[in-house]
């Protein structure tokens, strides 16, 4: 067995006959775990044929944190059994084929019997079959969805989204990951300097191994010629990046590419939490529009022509958003992305409240309407209004019908 | 009453009288039976409703595809007239074998009249409110499987392909033999609902993406109205990738109102029966089918529709800048 006293956990690495090991058993644990470097402890465990009764035994002693004599024990076990050391208790795996469960362990000592937690690693049943069929795993798998900005709000809406279980995620960012987004994004130090992209797939590749990542260090608006036929591909785009124009980029080519997009981002210094969702229906508007259907409401400035650099943590451009309203903004935005798609699929569960949510995340008192939300964690859902006429994204002789 | 009888006493309202549907046949195959011999006619091949076992009472009509061989008709198939004269030459033949004062084979049809892409053949007097007629249309067969069709108001031939959508269905019933009748159910609710407006071919296709392969009728049907209202806001378009839009001037947004009216009443439907309130499950189907859907044999209890509120909108002391971040 490989033993590590720090956590108290041991994992059975092979079984043999006295001194010769005669099936070596693989726990394919990740790097990093600590059994992987733990120290080996051969002949430090039994390996039992026994009465099914044991493993009714062990359910019962967990349940109700009772022990058995080891005299009781004994009885139960079939052929095998080797008295335990003096000095302390021995680790002792019991098998019953067939029976449910199928595996005991226990700890033996000259007195008493102890169970033990116990869990047999590398099962083929688990991943995201174990959620059917209560959750449409088959509808997720077969979909492909793209993320445009893997900032903190993007990468946290990728990670809901494969925990959600879509099949395929097509990464898009330019940016390498530097020491002042370390606060805020859930990528660490292990991936520093790297594209955000790169450290992304391979974090969600080791965390949700059934999801395809397609990692594409591109850049939204000049890139925008390889985007556009990637977008074809797929069933909807989230875009968490910054800034105005990019937004507005991504607006226009998933309308083209007739699929929804959900655009995710904070507001003012962090006061608001934004997720704004774009069907490609000839009634609904583009981004441009909705802004120009608030500003004509008078709450919000129409999209400013220039981008405001965002806060780097400096004195003169401090950072306003912190890293939990950040994932909170992805985690809704990833929310509203697969509720898109399953209210297309026909699941009335999901159908959203509006397309347009503003959440309050740290109101100031004198935030207008629509915004004007009191309390954090105050939403309010919102429609999108029809294309304005002559928008160049929304025009039905240059945009899809 | 349990659900699923009242679906099976529904299905027999909606389904096609069966002496109908075998008068119906009866006509198409005298059809087939005057044209398929003819010289230079490779075969003739039944289309529609009909074909694809999706027809309502009353069958009003028929539709055939009659296909040529090529060699026969070098001049069609081009733009210009030749359109307009295969679809002549064809309602000449209808009449020569069929006519009702001199056919050769049956004395049945009493009047032919060329539409844009079909002759349509009257079996009725044609005065008579809906006459039965069978729809006849030319067909030359291309080298990828598919059909070229003449378009007389266009002087011109367009490519389509009826077979497929007829495959595509027969192909979903073996998977699931309640399919085609759940079909009828839909193209009947299409018919029975006040304002909705949209043609039956645009819901059968819609049926064909947006009906599920489900354990009930009731839960494929809720499915279906979800999915269909959300689908219908991209367009129907014809599945075999020929004809484009199948309705260009449907109103989306009403359509997509009704459709999630109804989507509305069968989950809540669904819920009701999950919550083994059976009485309450057959109301709002009947409130969603109309009065000929059975009714309820206990008390029937009110479904409240949803209702949204829109955000008051009040002069502003401060904008918004819109500056992402994160
Ligand atoms: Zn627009």
């Amino acid at each position: 067995m490989a033993v590590s006293s720090a956590d108290r956990l041991a994992g059975i690495v092979g079984v043999g006959e006295r001194d010769t090991l005669m099936f070596p058993t693989a726990l394919n644990l990740p790097a990093g775990h600590p059994l992987n470097v733990a120290d080996i402890e051969p002949r430090s465990g039994i390996w039992h044929r026994g009465d099914p009764a044991l493993q009714t035994a062990w359910l019962d002693c967990r349940m109700r944190s009772a022990v058995l004599s080891t005299d009781g024990f004994r009885r139960l076990v079939t052929d095998g059994w080797i008295n335990p050391p003096a000095n302390r208790a021995r680790f002792t795996l019991i098998y019953t084929p067939g029976e449910t469960p199928g595996y005991s362990a226990w700890w033996v000592g000259q007195q008493e019997a102890q169970p033990a937690d116990l869990e047999v690693s590398g099962r083929p049943d688990l991943g995201w079959a174990q959620l059917e069929p209560g959750w449409p795993v088959n509808v997720l798998r077969a979909m492909r969805v793209a993320v445009i900005g893997v900032g903190s709000i993007g990468a946290a809406a990728a990670e809901v989204l494969a925990g959600y279980g879509i099949g395929t995620l097509a990464l898009v960012d330019p940016d390498r990951l530097l020491s002042h987004n370390l606060i805020r994004h859930p990528l660490t130090a292990r991936d520093l300097g790297r594209t955000k992209v790169a450290g992304l797939a391979d974090h969600l590749r080791r965390t949700w191994p059934e999801t395809a990542v397609e990692p594409l260090a591109l850049d939204a608006v000049v890139d925008a010629d390889r985007i556009r036929p990637m977008l074809k591909e797929c069933a909807l785009v989230v875009c968490a990046a910054d800034g105005v124009t990019p937004r507005r980029v991504v607006s226009h080519l998933a309308r083209h590419a007739r699929i929804p997009a959900v655009l995710a981002c904070v507001l003012e210094d962090g006061e608001i939490g934004e997720v704004l969702r774009l069907q490609p229906w000839p009634s609904r508007g583009c981004l441009t529009c909705q802004r120009e259907h608030l500003a004509g409401s008078g709450g919000f400035d129409p999209e400013p022509a220039l981008d405001a650099p965002y806060g780097l943590g400096s004195d003169d451009r401090p950072m306003t958003a912190v890293a939990g309203d950040l994932h909170l903004v992805g985690t809704l935005a990833a929310k509203s992305a697969v509720a898109t798609l399953l209210e297309r699929a026909g699941h009335h569960d999901q159908i959203l409240p509006g397309d347009h949510l503003l959440l309050a995340l740290r109101p100031r008192t004198d935030l207008p309407p629509p915004a004007d939300l009191r309390r954090t964690g105050d939403q309010r859902w919102l429609q999108v209004g029809p294309p304005v006429p002559g928008c160049p994204t929304c025009d039905p002789d240059t945009g899809p019908r | 009453m349990q659900v699923s009888t009242a679906f099976g006493q529904f299905q027999t309202i909606v389904n096609a009288d069966p002496s109908s549907v075998a008068e119906a046949r009866r006509r198409r195959n005298l059809f087939r039976d005057a044209l398929q011999p003819l010289r230079d006619v490779v075969s003739v091949i039944p289309s529609g409703s009909l074909a694809r076992a999706t027809q309502l009472d009353p069958i009003h009509d028929v539709d055939l595809l009659v296909e040529f061989v090529p060699a026969e008709h070098p001049e069609w198939g081009s733009p210009g007239g030749s359109a307009d004269d295969a679809l002549t030459y064809l309602a000449g033949q209808v009449m020569r074998t069929l006519g009702a004062t001199s056919g050769t084979v049956a004395n049945e049809v009493r009047l032919t009249s060329k539409r844009n892409h079909v002759v349509k053949c009257f079996l009725d007097d044609p005065e008579a409110e809906d006459p039965f007629a069978v729809e006849v249309a030319v067909a030359l067969r291309q080298s990828d499987g598919s059909l070229l069709l003449p378009e007389r108001y266009n002087s011109r031939w367009i490519t389509a392909d009826p077979e497929y959508l007829i495959s595509q269905v027969a192909g979903r019933q073996q998977t699931w033999s309640d399919f085609v009748p759940l079909v009828r159910v839909l193209k009947w609710w299409r018919t029975n609902s006040a304002g909705l407006d949209m043609k039956s071919l645009a819901m059968e296709v819609l049926a064909l993406r947006c009906l599920p392969v489900q354990n009930t009728r009731a839960a494929a049907l809720a499915q279906f109205f979800t999915a269909a209202a959300t689908e219908v806001m991209y367009g129907v378009f014809d599945p075999a990738g020929h004809c484009g839009e199948i309705q260009p001037d449907l109103d989306r947004d009403a359509t997509r109102s009704k459709l999630l009216e109804a989507a509305e009443l069968a989950n809540e439907a669904l819920d009701a029966e999950t919550a083994q309130d059976a009485d309450k499950a057959v109301a709002l189907w009947t409130q969603l089918f109309g009065a000929e859907f059975p009714q309820p044999s206990g008390q029937q209890s009110a479904a409240k529709p949803a209702s949204a509120v829109a955000a008051t909108l009040i002069a502003p002391r401060r904008r918004i800048r819109d500056i992402p971040q994160g």
